[in-house]
């Protein structure tokens, strides 16, 4: 039986990353919207406004768990505490999913807060796969890895990144957290074709597509989750839904945040893409425009990125 | 090759960029790191190998000095850009980052600033650090139920003798040589070019809590009521608690105090709970 079908997970529809600058606006106008996605490690342990924003939001929307540190891929094995405040959380959200990413974090006792990338090797993939079963087994909620940008690559690898991907999410019987604007920034970042990546991952098994802005620099692309989604990474996400089928769809807008009311347009465009995608799908394209929806130029310059934007915090407070 | 060896290997690779990433200085003019870098790093026609690697530790830095940026709002206000991005240089090169949550990165900070005397009003910005330290702590600190006062009015006179106060978990007890939570509101309020003047020492108790609207607060309190809270956060019983506070501070009435201190402290949600 495919992975998605044995292990329940739905199609949420089209949402967005809960974040900071929003949460008053949110509870007062309930607005319409799919789903949210939060990041775990922001509200793991937590009591005061962060475990209160949360339970309010637990109220009247679906909510799904992405975390940015659990560092599967680094020397050491995953933190039992760490672990143990997941699964806390866990079961308090009662997530469809929970993900993190394809990465490591840190070494020699050092946690970088970074989403380091791995070399694509049998080692990795070893490595990786048996901490994934792992966890999903031990949180009893189906479990996906995230595709990460990189900004470098390694002489030890012997296999492309989709390969690697493919291999790990097989092996453990995982899901696959597929971010399209990750797909388009490595490939621009070291020269592969996109399309080929979109192509080559098993599709049945992606549980959900992020898609962000990022920011182009002279030499290469950081993915700033920063603006609007590019036209090519909705090209990218067009022809990923014609493959997978219906998958739920995110929205990652982490630096220069905007008005709730744009982040939900921009929802709302991803939505339309999908349709297209979903119509190209079942074969009548017909009244659907071949273009996607134009966007306005942004110009922006790189600074630090960090994965879903500022956390709340004391320094906001007082 | 067995995969032990080549998840050595692996590790090996991480040990070596990891410690790369935490260095201050770029790595592009380090001819040995170049030469590694090559051998482990791919080519790129448009970055060389130590390019890449240098994209994330500068990135490391901006992060980092960016979240302390966020939690240290009036100490970096005190000491201005310079020293600022001098203090923390050094404490990202002294300090390893080893929780998963960025929230923790400044827990050593203020103990870090003991050890800077070339620090300019060392001391008020150890206070600064102190108290932004803690703020960060109460402000995720553990929920708790309010003081319910059917039980306290149920407590047998007798029984008063071996009360214990119950603490609210996010309540944090301060004594400080500097007017600190004054100047940071005073800093954080300011116009960008309005110039705030360094405050005399002055020395104050703080308590620091958190509201029952999750916002954070502070009360300035006496030396009675600060050693009495002391003793009651450090487990003493009501009775032990006011005899500690009356040997510390002998020329202040606790005892004639404690009614409307208790029922304040009810108030306040600084004590949830009585045990017997």
């Amino acid at each position: 039986m495919p992975f998605k079908e044995s292990m329940g997970v739905p199609d949420l529809g089209v949402g967005v990353g809960l974040r900071v600058p929003h949460y008053r606006e949110i509870l007062e106008r309930q607005p319409k919207v799919d789903f949210f996605e939060v990041i775990s490690e922001n509200f793991m342990g937590a009591g005061g406004k962060p475990r209160y924003h949360l339970e309010r939001i637990l109220e009247s929307y679906p909510v799904i768990l992405h975390g940015v540190s659990l560092s599967i891929g680094g020397p050491a094995e995953p933190d039992r505490a760490y672990l143990d405040q997941l699964r806390e959380l866990v079961r308090k959200v009662k997530p469809a999913w929970v993900s993190d990413h394809f990465c490591w974090c840190g070494a020699s006792g050092a946690h970088l807060h970074d989403l380091l990338p791995l070399p694509y090797t049998e080692a990795s993939i070893r490595r990786v796969a048996r901490r994934a079963a792992m966890l999903q087994d031990f949180l009893e909620v189906p479990f996906a890895l995230e595709n990460t940008s990189s900004y470098l690559t390694y002489t030890a690898s012997g296999l492309t990144e989709w390969q690697f991907v493919s291999e790990v999410v097989e092996r453990a019987n995982i899901g696959l957290m597929f971010d399209v604007n990750n797909v388009y920034v490595s490939a621009f970042n070291h020269g592969f074709d996109a399309l080929e990546f979109v192509r080559n991952v098993p599709h049945e098994r992606i549980v959900q597509i992020h898609l962000a802005g990022h920011t182009q620099l002279e030499n290469y692309i950081i993915d700033t989750h920063r603006g609007q989604v590019i036209d090519e990474v909705l090209d990218l996400y067009r022809e990923t839904i014609r493959l997978s089928g219906p998958v739920s769809t995110l929205i990652e807008w982490d630096d220069e945040i905007p008005t709730l009311d744009i982040l939900l347009a921009e929802a709302e465009r991803a939505r339309s893409v999908r349709t297209q995608g979903l119509a190209l799908r079942a074969g009548s394209d017909l009244s659907i425009p071949a273009h996607t929806p134009t966007r306005p130029h942004l110009e922006v310059q790189s600074g630090p990125w960090r994965q879903g934007g500022p956390r709340e915090s004391a320094g906001q407070d007082l | 090759m067995t995969s032990d060896l080549l998840d050595q290997e692996l590790t090996e690779l991480q040990v070596w960029m990891s410690a790369l990433l935490r260095r201050r200085t770029s790595l592009r003019k380090d001819p040995l790191t170049t030469r590694e870098a090559v051998a482990r790093i791919g080519r790129n026609p448009r970055l060389s190998p130590v390019e890449q690697v240098e994209i994330y530790r500068e990135q490391f830095w901006l992060r980092h000095s960016g979240s302390l940026l966020e939690d240290f709002p009036g100490l970096s206000g005190i000491l201005g850009q310079e020293d600022w991005d001098r203090l923390i240089e050094g404490y990202l090169e002294a300090v390893v980052p080893t929780s998963y949550t960025l929230r923790d990165l400044g827990r050593e900070l203020p103990a870090f600033i003991e050890s800077c005397g070339w620090l300019p009003h060392q001391a008020l910005c150890r206070d600064m650090a102190r108290l932004e330290w803690a703020y960060t702590d109460l402000f995720d600190a553990p929920d708790c139920g309010e003081l319910d006062a059917n039980k306290l009015a149920g407590i047998p006179p007798e029984a008063w003798s071996q009360a214990q106060l119950v603490m609210n978990p996010a309540l944090k007890l301060l004594q400080v040589e500097y007017p600190v939570a004054a100047l940071r509101r005073r800093l954080r309020e300011a116009a960008d070019d309005e110039s705030v003047p360094i405050p005399e020492a002055q020395l104050e108790q703080l308590v620091l809590y958190r509201g029952s609207d999750r916002g954070l607060y502070y009360r300035s309190v006496s030396r009675g009521a600060f050693a009495l809270l002391s003793a009651a956060n450090a487990g003493f019983s009501v009775v032990a608690a006011a005899e500690q506070a009356m040997n510390e501070v002998p020329d202040e009435p606790i005892f004639a105090s404690l009614g409307a201190w208790f029922r304040e402290w009810g108030t306040l949600r600084w004590i949830i709970d009585v045990t017997i």
